[in-house]
């Protein structure tokens, strides 16, 4: 695990948060407005995966572990606290020229363990599929296990690996039959010339709306863990986290549902 | 076959694996020229990234590669320089001159990551430094170390004898003669080796990923961590979130390391007496 | 070669060098010495710290399993890294087989047959393109080369096909360098015998100048071949990291270098123990290309 020991850093106005890379860009850009507001204060923000996030508040070595996947069986129990900040969803991605626009999960669950191997099988062109998955750190591809694979379907070991939900997007964005999953999001990013085709499942469409009322299917809580309840500096940055400031704004732009609007507040 | 026409094409096809080579070089500079240079400027140099696309600059990546680099050069040069000075100067032929230079061929052999994970074993875990500049400085050295080594041996050997025999007929002492005469005659092609291993220490992805970190920050104490240029082009390149960003990264490093190596061969033309 | 010293100077025979001087002299050589023996501990240490970390599979995993087994699926306890062994060798030996060729191409044409204004051009590139640092190689390869790969196989266009390119390119300046070096090492005598009895340049060449510096030219590919199997960023970047056997240029496939990086971030107990393995294995393959190295040069002498 990453984060070494870290002598150099102290807790009352240097704040380490680490893991989930879906979550590094709204933590960074939190942390930002937060430093602007407490000018003595730092927040140092990196992105190495839930895993290695949940590990790093476990030991110790941050104060706040960001993770986009809800805690393993074996990491319950042992004193971290789950501040959830964002709702997403995780969209199922394909070229724009795939005519498929709908599959059920049952569907999606024999094409990720290999099972299904052709379009054509799902009612589309006669064209190999082409699988991408994220690697085995990503909070994202733990959450798509979660709501899409079931105890005994596993991965297919053939699938492209790509570490970053960008990649991800490049290769399906320009490869007609690949297929991938990336949050909801990512679909549409700024940046981005190429466009991507975000399938519905089980016949409902990937929206804020959807995500929200947890219709849609395929959904995640992003968390930040704390190592019992947030004190000092990290319950203040949690806090403006949890702020509408941040909530309506980063939040939102980085097409995350705000935790407020589930709540209904 | 005619002799004369198989000599031909020969020459042809050597002709050719030589303009693949210097074709493929023009491409990745052009490339990467072309769509880096768009995102250069001052904004970009200067300025910290922000936002969820990491818009903005890269100004703490561009201090942190500087700092490692920087640090890297002062602890690695005195320990090269003076084992170069040994081997050619004092060392007798044989098994320890033997093991030293195997020892030093095998440094030079290391693959990246292995020299990164055993920089994180060592440096950050073991000895307790932490993800910090420190630990990605030490592990960069004993990366340089056996170019600046060679380099430094061979200038030295290049010293024409009849200059330290003039010393030693003053009565001087070994320590005098190399430290007052070889050394500063050899000098111009030792820092042009410091030079070069220091352009290749600034190219490092791995050693540095797994020793430095990779939280964007200025550090101003070696104890504090950074993120390089090569790590922030490698996490934009895959996340794939701000292409031209990347671009931008990509020729900026380029231009570093071209700098560096431009600098060498200005230094050892500038300075060749010899 | 020593340089000479005076030897009444050193014995205090004379009065010229007090015993002070003696002792300092003799405590900076041992400085000195210190100084070169630092490559030796470097070495010392990444073995005993790699293999020290990595010592566990032995008995955690076995050795055979862990070599020889099929399946690497860490989250189910699989350790078995063929797979990926066979990876870095697809890999490393299709470089070799595009990127040989280019770069003794350059050489000889270097040494051989340029003048000394294309020597201007070619040199100073094979040198630049030595300085280009692995992950810009592996973001071109990623931007440029990947989509035409795909468009070519059908596929995504990860896989050692993107792979051997890049990394042939990579290797060229690091074989033809020292190529280079073993050809001009060559008196021109032997090529104006060849000459002198009609043998046209490309015979001279094949025939007799390039069988000369064939030790040297080999050090340059087994180097090259140390340069491939270690290199990681753009080899991770490109090859699609699926832990599974070759199974088609277009196809990913993962090596130990980059499988290393996949899992490190988030790896524990054994999966890390594992990890650091296949970096001890790496470790033990380039030093014993170095080993070659040497014994084929004491080969020459």
């Amino acid at each position: 695990m990453l984060s070494g020991c870290d002598r150099s850093h102290d807790s009352a106005t240097q704040l380490i948060v680490t893991g989930s890379t879906t979550i590094l860009p709204i933590a960074e850009q939190a942390g930002e407005g937060f430093v602007r507001a407490s000018p003595d204060t730092s927040v140092l923000v990196s992105g190495l995966g839930s895993s290695a996030g949940i590990e790093a508040v476990m030991t110790g070595t941050s104060e706040i572990g960001s993770s986009s996947r809800d805690l393993k069986a074996e990491e319950e129990g042992l004193g971290l606290v789950d501040t959830p900040i964002a709702f997403d969803g995780i969209a199922v991605i394909v070229n724009p020229t795939n005519p498929v626009s709908d599959l059920t999960v049952e569907q999606l669950r024999a094409v990720f363990s290999g099972q299904i191997t052709n379009w054509r099988q799902l009612g589309g062109e006669d064209r190999g599929i082409d699988l991408v998955n994220r690697d085995e750190a990503s909070g994202t591809r733990e959450a798509f296990k979660k709501a899409v694979m079931s105890d005994d379907a596993r991965f297919d070991s053939s699938a492209v690996v790509l570490p970053g939900t960008g990649q991800v997007r490049d290769v399906v964005s320009r490869s007609k039959g690949a297929i991938g999953y990336i949050s909801v999001g990512f679909v549409e990013p700024r940046f981005a010339s190429r466009r991507v085709k975000a399938l519905s499942v089980n016949g409902v469409v990937p929206t804020e709306e959807t995500v929200t009322t947890q219709e849609y299917p395929i959904a995640r809580t992003l968390h930040f863990f704390t190592k019992g309840e947030p004190t000092g500096l990290a319950a203040r940055y949690i806090a403006y986290v949890l702020s509408d400031e941040v909530q309506q704004g980063v939040v939102v732009d980085a097409g995350f549902v705000p935790v407020s609007e589930r709540n209904g507040q | 076959m005619d002799k004369r026409v198989a000599n031909n094409i020969a020459v042809a096809v050597l002709w050719v694996a030589a303009s693949i080579t210097v074709a493929v070089l023009g491409a990745i500079i052009v490339y990467v020229f072309v769509n880096g240079v768009r995102a250069l400027s001052p904004a970009f140099i200067f300025t910290w990234p922000h936002g969820v696309h990491a818009e903005g600059g890269i100004w703490p990546t561009i201090v942190s590669t500087l700092y490692v680099t920087v640090l890297s050069m002062l602890i690695c040069t005195p320990v090269a320089v003076l084992a170069a000075v040994y081997l050619a100067e004092y060392a007798h032929q044989g098994r320890v001159v033997s093991t030293i230079r195997f020892a030093a061929d095998s440094l030079a052999s290391v693959p990246s990551i292995v020299m990164g994970l055993f920089g994180f074993a060592l440096f950050v875990e073991a000895m307790g430094i932490g993800l910090s500049m420190l630990s990605a400085s030490l592990a960069l050295s004993l990366l340089m170390l056996p170019i600046v080594m060679r380099a430094t041996e061979e200038a030295i050997r290049s010293v024409p004898r009849y200059i330290r025999w003039g010393s030693y007929g003053m009565g001087a002492t070994k320590w005098q003669t190399v430290s007052k005469v070889v050394l500063p005659a050899a000098a111009p092609r030792v820092i042009t080796g410091i030079v070069l291993a220091t352009g290749r220490a600034v190219g490092e992805t791995a050693v540095v990923f797994y020793t430095m970190g990779q939280a964007i920050w200025l550090p101003i104490s070696p104890l504090e961590s950074g993120r390089p240029m090569t790590v922030h082009l490698y996490l934009l390149a895959v996340e794939g979130i701000n292409l031209p960003a990347a671009y931008g990264t990509a020729l900026l490093l380029m231009l570093m390391i071209l700098g560096f190596n431009l600098g060498a061969r200005w230094i050892l033309k500038r300075y060749r007496k010899v | 070669m020593t340089s000479e010293q005076p030897q009444a100077l050193v014995k205090g025979e004379l009065t010229l060098v007090s015993r002070e001087t003696q002792v300092k002299e003799w405590l900076l050589a041992a400085l000195f010495f210190s100084c070169a023996f630092v490559a030796v501990l470097g070495v010392a240490l990444i073995f005993a710290f790699v293999g020290w970390k990595a010592w566990p599979i032995l008995s955690d995993v076995g050795l055979s399993e862990f070599l020889l087994g099929r399946v690497w699926a860490p989250s189910d306890g699989s350790y078995g890294i063929l797979a990926l062994i066979q990876g870095s060798f697809v890999v490393t030996l299709g470089a070799l087989a595009l990127g040989t060729p280019l770069a003794v191409g350059t050489a000889v044409f270097l040494s051989e047959i340029a003048s000394p204004g294309m020597r201007s051009v070619v040199r100073p590139a094979v040198e630049l393109l030595a300085g280009i640092p692995s992950v810009v190689y592996g973001f071109f390869g990623v931007v440029l080369l990947r989509p035409i790969i795909g468009e070519l196989t059908g596929s995504v266009g990860f896989g050692p096909l993107t792979a051997w390119i890049v990394l042939a390119i990579m290797i060229v300046p690091t074989i033809a360098a020292l190529s280079e070096d073993a050809l001009n090492s060559i008196p021109m005598g032997i090529r104006e015998a060849s000459y002198a009895m009609g043998a046209t340049q490309w015979q001279t060449i094949y025939k007799v100048v390039v069988p000369a510096a064939k030790i040297g030219i080999i050090d340059a590919i087994i180097l090259g071949m140390g340069r491939a199997i270690g290199e990681t960023m753009a080899v991770l970047m490109l090859v699609g990291n699926a832990p599974q056997f070759f199974a088609g240029v277009g196809e990913p496939i993962s090596t130990l270098t980059s499988q290393i990086v996949m899992d490190m971030g988030y790896s524990t107990g054994t999966h890390r123990t594992a990890l650091f393995g296949m970096a001890a294995i790496l470790f033990v393959i380039s030093m014993s290309l170095v080993l070659a190295v040497r014994l084929l040069s004491k080969l020459r002498d």
